[in-house]
C-alpha cells in the first residue's frame, strides 16, 4: 500500500467501501501518504548541468567538448576524451540527464561564419539535497 | 636601442603553413639554461612598478639576445611577420602558485578575426612545465573559429586541446586570437609563464625559406591535430586563405566550391579551381 499511488490507494479504498470493509484505518493510511508525498516534493533540490558540444545537431554524433555542474561543483571532465562520461548526447539521455537547451539553429545558418564549439546541448537532472 | 629586427628566415612554406593551419608553433628548450634561470632571478628580484608586467627586461641585452631574438623561435617570426618586424614593448608576467584550478577559455582582448597576421602572442617558459605544473592549453585550429571570450564561460575540457608541455627554455608562438587558457595545475611550487607580440610592420609577401617540394596546387591543407568543429573542409578554406594573405596575394584567394582547389583529396589529375596568379 505504502509504494502505490495516490489513485491506487483511493480505488481501493472505493473496492473496500463497496464490500463494506472499509475502515477508518485504511483512510488514514491515504492521508499519510499525501502527506509524505508533500514532504518530499518539499525537500530542497539541486540542479545538475552538462553542457556538451558536438560537431551536427544530432544526437547520436561524437561528443567534441564538455562541461558538467555535479552537486553544485564545476568539473571540466577528464583530459582524454576517451575518458569522458558520455561520448554521445544520446548516452547521456538514456542516463537520466534532459535535454534543455537544443543548438540554436537561427544561429548557426551563416556558412560564411563559425560560431563556437558548433552545436552545443545543454541537459539537466535534479538530485535532492 | 632598436625595437626593428630583422634576421634569417627559419621555416619553409611547410612550417609556415603548420601555423596557418593550427595557429601555434613550439619551439622546445631554445633557450638555454643559464638564460632560463637568469630570467627568473631578474623578474623574482625586480618585479618594478607593475608586477605583472615586467617590462623593463625588455631593456636587458642578455634577455634580448637570447630569449626575444632566439634565432629559431626569432626566424619563425620573420617568416610570419616578414622582414625588419616590431621587437615586444610589452612583457606581461603569469606567474601561479600551483596548484590552480584551470582558467577559462578566452581569446586575449582586442583579438580580430580573420586571415591576416599583423602581429603574434608568444609564450616563454623559463623553468620545465610538465602538464602538472598547468602549462598553456591551446586550441590548435581555433584561430579560425570566431566567438568571444565571454561566451567560452561554460567550455571545459575540448577534444584536441593540447597542453604546451615543454622542457625549460621553450618558446610557443601563437596566432594572437587562439583559443587558450591556463591549464589546471595538480603540482606545486611557481610556474613562470612570459607572453610577449612581435609586430608587422611591412606589407605582407613570401618571407620564408623557399621549398622546392612544396606545391600549392597539390596540397593537403586540413587541420591535422584538432578535429574540425566546424562545416567539412572550411578548415582546409581558412588555412589556405591565411597562406594567401601572409603571401601578399589574398586578392587571388577565391574557393570555387564542390571538390575544387583547396578540398582535400587523392585525384588523378590537375585540381579544378586553382585561382589564377597563386603558383
Amino acid at each position: 500500500m505504502k509504494n502505490a499511488s495516490i489513485r491506487e490507494q483511493v480505488e481501493r479504498c472505493i473496492e473496500e467501501f463497496r464490500r463494506g470493509e472499509l475502515t477508518e484505518e485504511g483512510l488514514q493510511g491515504v492521508l499519510d501518504s499525501i502527506d509524505r508525498r508533500r514532504e518530499r516534493r518539499g525537500r530542497k533540490r539541486r540542479q545538475d548541468l552538462l553542457y556538451l558540444q558536438t560537431r551536427s545537431t544530432s544526437i547520436d554524433y561524437p561528443v567534441l567538448g564538455m562541461r558538467i555542474l555535479e552537486n553544485g561543483k564545476l568539473w571540466d571532465g577528464p583530459r582524454d576524451p576517451e575518458d569522458w562520461p558520455y561520448k554521445t548526447v544520446l548516452e547521456a539521455v538514456n542516463d537520466g540527464w534532459r535535454i534543455i537547451k537544443f543548438p540554436e539553429m537561427a544561429l548557426l545558418l551563416d556558412e560564411s561564419r563559425s560560431f563556437g564549439l558548433a552545436c552545443e546541448f545543454i541537459l539537466e537532472r535534479m538530485r535532492e539535497v | 636601442m632598436s625595437r626593428i629586427y630583422d634576421c634569417p628566415p627559419s621555416l619553409d612554406e611547410f612550417g609556415v603553413i603548420d601555423f596557418c593551419k593550427n595557429g601555434y608553433l613550439l619551439f622546445p628548450g631554445v633557450v638555454s639554461e643559464e638564460i632560463n634561470e637568469r630570467t627568473i632571478e631578474f623578474i623574482e628580484k625586480n618585479p618594478g612598478p607593475v608586477d605583472y608586467e615586467p617590462s623593463h627586461i625588455l631593456d636587458e641585452d642578455w634577455f634580448v639576445k637570447n630569449v626575444i631574438c632566439q634565432p629559431d623561435a626569432a626566424g619563425a617570426v620573420r617568416c610570419l611577420l616578414g622582414r625588419d618586424f616590431g621587437l615586444p614593448i610589452l612583457m606581461s608576467s603569469h606567474r601561479v602558485e600551483c596548484p590552480q584550478p584551470a582558467q577559462e577559455w578566452h581569446r586575449d582582448g582586442g583579438s580580430k578575426w580573420g586571415p591576416q597576421v599583423n602581429y603574434l602572442q608568444v609564450f616563454y617558459y623559463p623553468q620545465e612545465t610538465p602538464a602538472e605544473m598547468g602549462p598553456t592549453e591551446l586550441l590548435p585550429g581555433s584561430h579560425h573559429l570566431f566567438s568571444l571570450s565571454t561566451l567560452m564561460g561554460h567550455y571545459g575540457s575540448i577534444a584536441g586541446a593540447k597542453y604546451a608541455e615543454c622542457p625549460a627554455g621553450s618558446i610557443v608562438i601563437t596566432a594572437y586570437n587562439i583559443w587558450h587558457r591556463r591549464g589546471k595545475s595538480t603540482g606545486s611550487g611557481v610556474r613562470h609563464n612570459l607572453k610577449y607580440n612581435y609586430w608587422r610592420t611591412t606589407t605582407p609577401g613570401p618571407s620564408w625559406k623557399h621549398n622546392p617540394d612544396f606545391d600549392i596546387t597539390d596540397y593537403d591543407w586540413r587541420i591535422t591535430e584538432a578535429p574540425t568543429f566546424r562545416q567539412q573542409f572550411r578548415d582546409s578554406f581558412d588555412a589556405a586563405e591565411m597562406f594567401l594573405w601572409l603571401s601578399g596575394r589574398h586578392d587571388k584567394f577565391k574557393v570555387m566550391g564542390g571538390q575544387g582547389w583547396p578540398m582535400p583529396g587523392n585525384r588523378l589529375e590537375r585540381q579544378y579551381g586553382i585561382p589564377e596568379g597563386i603558383e
